[in-house]
């Protein structure tokens, strides 16, 4: 097991409701151990395993909660 | 059905395409009322419009529930199904149909507020052209490893942070420092990732990439700042916690009192407490991202709110209200110009000159000016005294320096020096009187005006004859005293200088900078303790300072602010506004900065109470409905939105 901590940016956080729709949905992930969402920046830091979740999965668990996101250098 | 489901599969296209959709069909409603008074083609387009609209809130809302979470969604979507139940259905398309619209708004005005950091992490170039021997290569620029070499074009980004091998050029490096001005960079010059090289070829050996540079730290700082909550943002969070619920109470409880399920849903729809959460992170983010884009690095919500309340100032005198750095000032020396007129050049004869090189403008100084300074860069040429620096720095300009032979310094005396025929002294009066170098009493007035003025003077004589003397200082900043001026009238009377300098020199610059109050002659706990007493007094106060022996004084105020902080983290890590470059404007401008942002603060703060205040009360004396109330709603978040931006621009 390779646990990593990936940045993900969104533009789509109009809301600070928003942070718990995103976080909620990527805790219930299977091989995600660490989440945190910052409204104000747009940042989604993410403590995963990259054998079971890959950075593609993230976006796609991001997406499913209603919210475009990228992955970020930093 | 490919396609439908790519476009479904995009959250931003689906919201767009949803939002547009259920626009369209609340406009045909419209028309059909309109054109043909038909109630029943409005109802049936309204609750057409209310399935396109609440299909991406109810699945929102599903999403929540299955992660066993309850959502505004939820409560929106409730309060539209009950609208579609008790067949009011305009109010229950007006109530998802502003929903959408408002998040959709609000999520493009909001990230219009995270623009500077985007521009920021977009500085950062992607790639870089990795020089081995003969051959280039270009890899992501996150993989260039220390001590790599890369090749930075004329016009590009440099990738790295590092030290430029060869070439030179000059490099707009306004994305870390703030500074507008380009920097010239040759061979041994630091140079940082995400500044712009513009117009000559350098390699650069690289020191670090990615998340490592300069540029990726600041970011980080930014990005901690604005994440950082403010005390009124707690504050607010903390009575947000409490509204949702108390207004779900409050609907459940009117209900069963009044049995009218209008009142009960929209006391659901205003449930949402958008503009009150929002009011007060908009304005941090956006005064923090103003301030960053100027150079000023201000570590979190909570120091702007301090710094707005600032009534004392102490600042330390080197590296702050001075450069830090010694210059020669000025340059005493004999003139030949009786020798031209075919006079003997007897001491007598000889006219003293001083040259003040500041007021000069890189004129050319005089021969015997060039002759004095080249004979002591040869002196000095081996010694690593800052005054030597300073001394060599000035010759640099006009051409190369030899060696000497043979020299022999005297601790905090002077040098002696010998290159093939010539024997040179250089350093303090009695030290070259010890030598038995005659040194009249002109010269010797002249001098002790220089001392009085804050300089250090350093006599020089070549073959016992006496060519002249060099004035060293550590300048003012030029923007000094326009910064002090500015200060005082910002309503900040109290304003002192600390020093661990001598009372002369810092007394001099005191007066030139306009500082009546002098602790000279100090040590960095002092200067803790100065601060501890202003505080004491009730101030409260803003340390300035440079670095290391002001950290703990920096640590104590207020508000610490750390100067010219890019590169180096200690500044940044004790103080709570760091300004990026060496801009002393900036000082004030944060002070500014952050008062306007906490009047901001206040501003949507009661903006969204009093929208709170009055939708509740609308709602009881029934002159709001469902969707007066989500527009007031969605208006209410939308104004905070555009209040906050305002700091953009101040």
């Amino acid at each position: 097991m390779t646990t990593t901590t990936t940045i993900l940016r969104s533009d789509g956080l109009s809301c600070p409701s928003c942070v718990n729709n995103i976080e909620s949905n990527l805790n219930q992930t299977e091989g995600i151990s660490k989440v945190k969402v910052h409204f104000n920046t747009g940042r989604i830091e993410v403590e995963h395993d990259t054998e079971t979740v890959s950075e593609e999965k993230l976006v796609k668990v991001v997406a499913q909660s209603g919210y475009e996101a990228r992955v970020s250098q930093f | 059905m490919k396609t439908l489901q790519k476009l479904f599969g995009n959250a931003s296209t689906r919201k767009k395409v949803l939002l547009f959709v259920s626009g369209l069909l609340v406009t045909a409603g419209w028309a059909a009322n309109f054109f043909w008074a038909s109630s029943r083609l409005f109802d049936a387009f309204m609750l057409l419009a209310t399935l396109t609209a609440g299909f991406e809130i109810a699945r929102r809302a599903w999403q929540g529930l299955r992660n066993r979470h309850t959502n505004i969604e939820l409560l929106v979507t409730i309060a539209a199904t009950g609208g579609l139940a008790i067949e009011v259905y305009w109010e229950a398309a007006a109530v998802t149909f502003l929903f959408l619209l408002g998040g959709w708004l609000e999520a493009r005005t909001m990230s219009k507020t995270r623009d500077t950091l985007k521009e920021l992490i977009n500085m950062a170039p992607e790639t870089a052209i990795l020089v081995d021997g003969e051959k280039r290569t270009e890899i992501p620029a996150r993989e260039v490893d220390e001590g790599m070499q890369v090749l930075v074009k004329p016009g590009a980004k440099i990738p790295v942070d590092g030290i430029v091998d060869s070439g030179g050029t000059t490099v707009d490096e306004s994305a870390i420092t703030g500074e507008p001005i380009p920097a010239e960079k040759q061979a041994g010059s630091e140079v940082y990732a995400g500044t712009i090289n513009k117009n000559g070829r350098i390699y650069v050996r690289a020191t670090k990439s990615g998340a490592d540079t300069t540029l990726a730290r600041i970011i980080r700082r930014v990005e901690e700042a604005q994440e950082e909550k403010a005390p009124a943002q707690r504050f607010i969070e903390r009575f947000a916690r409490w509204y949702t619920p108390g207004i779900v109470g409050l609907s459940i409880v009117s209900y069963l009192f009044t049995w009218d399920l209008e009142l009960a849903l929209t006391l659901l729809v205003i449930s949402c407490p958008g503009a009150l959460v929002i009011s007060t992170p908009i304005s941090v983010i956006t005064g923090i991202g103003n301030a960053a884009k100027k150079g000023i690095l201000i570590k979190g919500g909570e120091y702007l709110e301090n710094a707005g309340k600032v009534t004392a100032i102490a600042l330390d005198k080197t590296g702050t209200l001075t450069a830090g750095k010694p210059n020669v000032t000025e340059i005493i020396h004999f003139s030949k110009a009786a020798d031209l007129a075919g006079v003997n050049p007897k001491e007598e004869f000889q006219e003293i000159h001083t040259v003040s090189l500041p007021d000069r403008n890189n004129e050319s100084l005089p021969l015997e000016g060039e002759e004095l300074l080249y004979w002591a860069s040869v002196a000095e040429s081996t010694s690593e005294h800052p005054l030597a620096e300073a001394i060599i720095a000035e010759t640099g300009q006009s051409g190369r320096i030899p060696e000497p032979d043979r020299f022999e310094s005297y601790t905090g005396q002077g040098i002696e020096a010998v290159l093939g025929e010539d024997h040179i002294f250089v350093g303090k009066t009695e030290f070259l009187k010890q030598q038995g170098i005659s040194i009249n009493d002109g010269i010797e007035k002249e001098i002790a005006t220089l001392t009085k003025k804050g300089r250090t003077a350093v006599l020089v004589a070549r073959n016992n004859e006496l060519l002249g003397a060099i004035g060293i200082a550590d300048q003012m900043r030029p923007e000094a005293p326009k910064m002090i001026s500015r200060l005082r009238k910002n309503g900040i009377e109290h304003i002192a200088m600390l020093t661990g300098d001598a009372r002369d020199t810092a007394e001099a610059i005191a007066e030139e900078v306009g500082i009546r109050e002098v602790h000279a002659g100090i040590l960095p706990e002092d200067k803790n303790d100065i601060i501890l007493e202003m505080q004491k007094q009730g101030h409260q106060v803003a340390m300035i300072g440079d670095g290391i022996n002001d950290a703990p004084a920096l640590a104590s105020a207020d508000i610490g602010i750390a100067m010219g902080a890019a590169g180096t983290d200690v500044a940044i890590e004790t103080a709570d506004i760091a300004l990026m470059s060496d801009k002393l404007m900036n000082i004030p401008e944060a002070l500014r900065l952050s008062l306007k942002t906490l009047g901001n603060i206040r501003q949507n703060v009661v903006i969204a109470l009093v929208t709170v205040a009055a939708l509740l009360t609308g709602v009881f004396t029934g002159s709001v409905h469902m969707a007066g109330g989500m527009l007031v709603h969605e208006l209410s978040v939308l104004a905070v939105i555009l209040n906050g931006m305002r700091i953009r621009w101040v």
